[in-house]
């Protein structure tokens, strides 16, 4: 056993090997469908076509469809008339039926090909749009304004801009992960705690301080991209109510994420809308400014990333990060955990559901125990979700394993869910005392068909009733004596 | 006919046995339904948990 374990050290510290890398897939390519598709498709016509007035956005949403839909969009992208719908699907095989139709049907919830039917053609401002995104020119600022060299103040290397968005955004995941321990790192802003509030990641138990729920800790386990993006869809739905202009904010979002890496850009030609949002960005580390009030801003990595599919963090180099991205996890049988890591944000997500034993420079030992996962359990983290972090976050060694994680301790988490879950309780009223059989017949067929019967027995002639369904069998009751008499 | 507001447990057999104990000393067990099932006053309900928890804690041995 020692042995193994030697072997396992002196493998992560050798980062060059090139198994490590292959074991994660991209972030958006297990996706098919990107979350903000779905956003934009509950948008009006009016709301989109405003947006796609706007080159930057066309080119992202172009980024963000997937490989089919682009295909369509380009092909018919230099057309100049429309084309039959019968010419088009000609060319269909009959196996590629159902994904193209599936196609046409995002397009036109987008409103990229309005009424697909009839005749194939593309959205006139979408296509005059994505036609400027291509061949350039224009003068509406829409890919953001380059800043002219400061020579006072240069332009911050990309090494400081990934360190600081880096910095940031773990900022806010240590924040979540440690919330309940008593123990507070730094304290995001105040905006990006309402966002977590209200996004339902974390709450407040009866005015106490915020804590961690379940949809909090399933965030966890996503890749960057997707908690970037969950987290901003949830801007976007606040955006609304904060009267903010939604065209405004999206096309900004847009217009960060085609922008260049390490390059400034002036803030003169914002919005006013824009300009208030470059607060609430700093905060979540997708751009960087020198001063509040300064005139120019920095996309970091997480910016630029935004619509493409490059990993939004830096993965290689910096200390803090080595062990982003791949896995770091080893499980024995006898329920110990041996994670290879030094990022204090991975130990923190660790520590809510195992036992830490000790701590060396780049690793910690703990276990999972029958208290750690109970304490897991009241938080409302899963079995289910305990076993899939531990999974994404196998060591390389242990997916030579068959299954990856040793079966007894997967079942003996399960189980110790089951046993917090013993007893179910229903609130409700019990029907008992009948007068006769035909009365309790009568009465059940009527909460049967309200769905509302938890437990009958017809030899105590009694019912449960859950509690929805009291007022109507009351009445149903009441109607009936009321008719007998 | 009669309405009695309650909450209704279905538990395991074993559960239900520590609940009939549980019952002698406090009662708060309003209709024994079945092997599976019994309903109890509703604001009893937390306390009841409480104690069958504390009560399975016993029969637990942790290492460390």
């Amino acid at each position: 056993m020692r042995r193994r374990r030697k072997g396992i050290y002196s493998r992560v510290k050798d980062k060059t090997m090139p198994g490590l890398q292959t074991s994660e897939p991209g972030p958006s390519t297990e996706s098919t469908s990107h979350a903000l598709l779905g956003f934009l498709q509950s948008q009006s016509q009016n709301t989109l076509t405003r947006l796609y007035q706007r080159p930057s956005s066309c080119l992202s949403v172009f980024r963000l469809l997937g490989p089919l839909e682009r295909q369509l969009v380009m092909n018919l992208l230099w057309m100049d008339s429309a084309i039959p719908a019968s010419m088009m699907s000609a060319w269909i095989t009959r196996e590629g039926r159902k994904p193209y139709e599936g196609s046409l049907s995002i397009l036109s919830k987008l409103h990229i090909l309005p009424n697909p039917t009839a005749k194939l053609a593309l959205n006139l401002t979408f296509k005059t749009s994505l036609r400027h995104a291509i061949t350039g020119g224009g003068t509406s600022g829409s890919f953001g304004v380059p800043a002219d060299r400061d020579s006072k103040h240069p332009s911050p290397s990309i090494e400081a801009l990934d360190t600081y968005a880096l910095e940031r955004w773990e900022t806010i995941l240590h924040y979540m992960v440690s919330s309940g321990s008593g123990r507070y790192p730094n304290r995001p802003s105040q905006g990006v705690l309402l966002l977590l509030q209200r996004s339902g990641l974390m709450t407040s138990v009866q005015g106490s301080a915020l804590q961690i729920t379940s949809s909090g800790f399933q965030f966890l386990l996503h890749p960057p991209h997707a908690q970037l993006w969950e987290l901003l869809l949830q801007y976007l739905h606040m955006a609304e109510e904060r009267q903010m202009d939604l065209v405004e904010v999206l096309s900004f979002l847009f217009m960060l994420s085609t922008m260049e890496l390490g390059r400034d850009y002036s803030v003169e030609h914002l919005s006013q809308t824009q300009t208030a949002m470059l607060e609430d960005l700093r905060d979540y580390g997708i751009i960087w400014q020198r001063r509040a009030s300064s005139r120019r801003f920095s996309p970091t990595r997480l910016a630029t990333t935004l619509t493409s599919s490059a990993p939004p963090l830096p993965t290689a180099g910096g200390a803090a990060s080595n062990t982003q991205g791949q896995g770091f996890i080893v499980l024995e049988t006898n329920y110990r955990i041996y994670a290879y890591t030094d990022n204090p944000l991975q130990i923190a997500v660790l520590n809510l559901f195992i036992t830490m034993k000790s701590r060396f420079p780049n690793l910690v030992v703990g276990a999972i125990t029958r208290e750690s996962v109970k304490k897991a359990l009241a938080n409302g983290i899963t079995a289910d979700q305990i076993i899939s972090y531990l999974t994404t976050h196998a060591h390389p060694q242990m997916r030579k394993n068959k299954p990856l994680l040793p079966v007894t301790v997967q079942d003996q988490v399960r189980l110790w869910e089951l046993e917090k879950n013993r007893v179910k309780s229903q609130e409700g009223y019990l029907y008992t005392a009948f007068a006769s059989q035909a009365d309790y017949e009568y009465v059940l067929n009527y909460a049967k068909q309200l769905d509302v019967v938890l437990w009958e027995s017809a030899a105590k002639r009694c019912f449960f009733g859950s509690i929805e369904g009291h007022a109507n069998i009351r009445g149903f009751i009441e109607r009936r004596t009321a008719g007998n008499v | 006919m009669k309405a009695i507001k309650g909450v209704l447990l279905t538990c395991d057999s074993a559960v239900k046995q520590i609940l009939l104990a549980l019952n002698e000393k406090g009662s708060f067990i309003i209709e024994d339904l079945d092997d599976y099932h019994v309903v109890i006053k509703a604001d009893e309900e937390w306390r009841v948990r409480r104690e069958l928890e504390a009560e399975l804690e016993k029969n637990t041995y942790s290492l460390e």
